[in-house]
């Protein structure tokens, strides 16, 4: 429990010493989000310079999505018309518009002409932002009607306190922007373990008469925690400078965003024990994060068809579904069994990796 | 006995690192771990301390075999590895403070025990610095002070003194003496002849993973030398003088010009009073005896110069 405890604070204090983890998990973020922030919150800056950009709708004017797309934060960036299908898909391919949004029976899509700009990322991301329930069930909330009638039977009813504030894109950006960077904390505990533990300095540490549990479950510990806390600066940031609505059931949110950490240390953990190659663990884990944040369209909104059934499996996407469902209302059900997947997992994890130590010492 | 190996065999692949090594460490003594590169010195101390195991062979540390009680043994070890081992962002305190906890040190002992390792090694006044920002001496200081905070019955030192200047040398040796003094059985590693001569009681020369020879630094030396040479300066020597020495029983050799007679025995010739029994007529000016070297043994012994030409 000494060696335990001894190597927690080592390592705490290794990582928040460690000015390149700091840098990219504290002060990355909050530059992004400040870029982001100043694009999205219409709170903190009320004005902007960018011109709304022309886009065609075929959809009703009176509906939900029509709402959504005339109220004051979407029309700051879009020039909504309204429109029929044929119009509309017409308008796009002669890159007249920068997207042309389409509602038919219940599902909303956006055709973008040719590659698409920035306009035609952001028109996506408004509309996923609409369909990730956040501003679905504002305007729901606007207009009266019950997100379940929106968004089908995967939710459930829930009051959104609207009092103070109206959640929008930046609500939806947070969250996002916050289980990328915890899925790539994973890099605290791959730094502390190449510089501890699979060092001349970890040879000398397993020379000592601390047990190797302890030492490893040490760093563990150290990276999960400080990763966590590292996360955290972010989340009240956004929750305090910008007012990001981060819901009432913060307790769930918290669980969540660590079971995200968890996961990313022992997938680390465990592609350490497997391949001992500082180089090799890095790329890998590095490539994992990125294709893990890519199918979840954490990066750029991109539909993979069918394939989108399996990714919604990825961790951090599974993550995405209880932290929206804790905020806005969510399928309780699938909530809980995200959760215990993702926990499920961490433990799988890291038996792999405690079995393949043992391989190793064999 | 403190350390006893015997027999000890570690392959790596095709290559035998340790072939049959016999070795034993007597509580309260310092002891030399003389070799060239490669030969396996510090496989010898992995296997010691249990980061490797042998491939056949028996360790035994404090009358006990490794397995099993293993924390209480190790306790009682301290291991200066050759490579730097620490944490080079975090301070010189803080490395000293967490290799003292992985030990079980706490509180008020601990505290103790850093500020006196930090005094004796002289880094008090960079105790708050990371060592990230120290030279070669001070790491290498450092280094020891993270072996030492336990206060180890048996401290295993592996060529501590590599690629440092004389004075943070002197530094390290002065406190390794002190060590062995106040009771710590040492193990000492080293390519650096003077010293193991100067801070170990018995040595042993190692050459491709085998002890080749041990004992005291003269008990070596004698026993590997073949000639021995003593030079005797004397006022007006006459011719006569040389003919009566080179008859003195074991002399090999007289040569010299003028009042220098270089006098070449065979080794061990115990003939040094009979020498200068001839020599009585004569204003005896000076006697020096030429003393065979640990580096000359070794060379005897091994054919092998210790150090590779291009280290200092
Ligand atoms: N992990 C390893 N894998 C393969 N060979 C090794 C390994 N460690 C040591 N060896 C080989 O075993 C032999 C003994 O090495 P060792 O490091 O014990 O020598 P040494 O006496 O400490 O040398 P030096 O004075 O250079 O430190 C060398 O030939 C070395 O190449
Ligand atoms: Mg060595």
């Amino acid at each position: 429990m000494k060696a335990f405890l001894a190597t927690f604070w080592m390592g705490s204090k290794f990582l928040w010493r460690n000015p390149v983890s700091v840098a990219i998990l504290i002060c990355f973020p909050i530059v992004i989000i400040l870029v982001l922030g100043s694009a999205l919150s219409a709170y903190i800056t009320p004005e902007t310079d960018l011109e709304p950009a022309a886009v065609a709708a075929a959809a009703d004017p009176g509906g939900l999505l029509g709402t959504f797309l005339q109220n004051d934060e979407v029309s700051r960036f879009l020039d909504v018309t309204f429109t029929d299908r044929e119009e509309a898909e017409r308008l796009a391919s002669n890159e007249e518009v920068v997207a042309a949004i389409v509602e038919e029976n219940g599902e909303v899509s956006v055709i973008r002409p040719g590659v698409g700009g920035l306009y035609t990322q952001l028109t996506m991301s408004l509309i996923d932002s609409y369909k990730q329930i956040g501003s679905a069930a504002v305007i729901a909330a606007m207009s009266g009607k019950n997100v379940y009638d929106i968004l089908g039977k995967d939710v459930s009813v829930k009051d959104i306190p609207l009092g103070t504030r109206i959640p929008g894109s930046i609500d939806y950006y947070a969250v996002t922007m916050l289980v990328m960077i915890l899925l790539y904390t994973g890099m605290n505990g791959l730094d502390l373990f190449n510089k501890g533990l699979l060092s001349d300095t970890g040879r000398r540490m397993l020379t000592t008469s601390a047990s190797k549990p302890a030492l490893i479950g040490g760093m563990f510990a150290a990276a999960s925690v400080t990763s966590f806390l590292q996360g955290m600066v972010t989340f009240a940031f956004t929750g305090l400078v910008y007012g990001v609505y981060w819901g009432e059931r913060i307790p769930l949110v918290l669980l969540t965003l660590f079971a995200i950490v968890l996961f990313s240390q022992a997938l680390c953990i465990f592609l350490t024990m497997a391949i001992r190659h500082n180089g090799a663990v890095m790329g890998i884990s590095q490539a994992l994060f990125w294709t893990m944040t890519f199918v979840s369209k954490g990066y750029a909104k991109v539909s993979f068809g069918e394939m989108d059934k399996v990714f919604q499996y990825a961790p951090n996407s599974m993550a995405h579904t209880v932290i929206f469902g804790a905020i806005f209302g969510g399928n309780e059900a699938k909530m809980t069994s995200n959760l215990i997947i993702l926990y499920a997992l961490c433990l799988v994890l890291l038996m792999l990796a405690f079995v393949s130590g043992r391989r190793r010492v064999a | 006995m403190i350390v006893s190996m015997t027999g000890i065999v570690k392959r790596y692949n095709a290559h035998t690192a340790l072939d049959n090594l016999d070795l034993t460490v007597n509580e309260g003594e310092a002891l030399g771990l003389l070799g060239p590169n490669g030969a396996g010195k510090t496989t010898a101390i992995r296997v010691l301390t249990g980061l490797t195991t042998a491939d056949s062979g028996e360790v035994k540390l404090f009358g006990s075999e490794m397995r099993g009680t293993a924390a209480a043994i190790k306790k009682k070890i301290g291991l200066v590895p050759q490579d730097l081992a620490l944490y080079e962002t975090l301070s010189a305190r803080d490395n000293l403070n967490y290799f003292g906890r992985l030990y079980g040190v706490t509180g008020a002992t601990l505290k103790d025990r850093v500020a006196e390792a930090l005094d004796v090694l002289g880094l008090s006044d960079v105790a708050g610095k990371a060592p990230k920002k120290f030279s070669g001496g001070m790491k290498r200081r450092l280094n020891i002070g993270c072996a030492i905070i336990h206060k180890p019955e048996l401290l295993i030192l592996d060529e501590p003194t590599v690629g440092i200047d004389p004075q943070s040398r002197n530094h390290i040796l002065d406190f390794v003496e002190l060590m062995n003094k106040q009771g710590t059985t040492v193990l000492y590693t080293s390519h650096y002849m003077e010293e193991v001569e100067r801070v170990c009681s018995r040595v042993l020369i190692m050459d491709a993973g085998r002890v080749i020879a041990g004992g005291s630094v003269e008990e070596l030396t004698r026993s590997t030398l073949i000639e021995e040479t003593v030079s005797v300066e004397v006022r007006d020597p006459a011719p006569s003088l040389k003919e009566s020495i080179s008859k003195v029983q074991g002399v090999l050799r007289c040569e010299g010009e003028g009042r220098t007679l270089l006098v070449t025995s065979k080794a061990d010739s115990q003939n040094l009073a009979r020498i200068l029994e001839c020599a009585t007529p004569y204003v005896i000016l000076g006697v020096e005896a030429h003393r065979p070297t640990l580096e000359d043994a070794f060379l005897t012994l091994t054919g092998k110069k210790l150090r590779d030409g291009n280290e200092t």
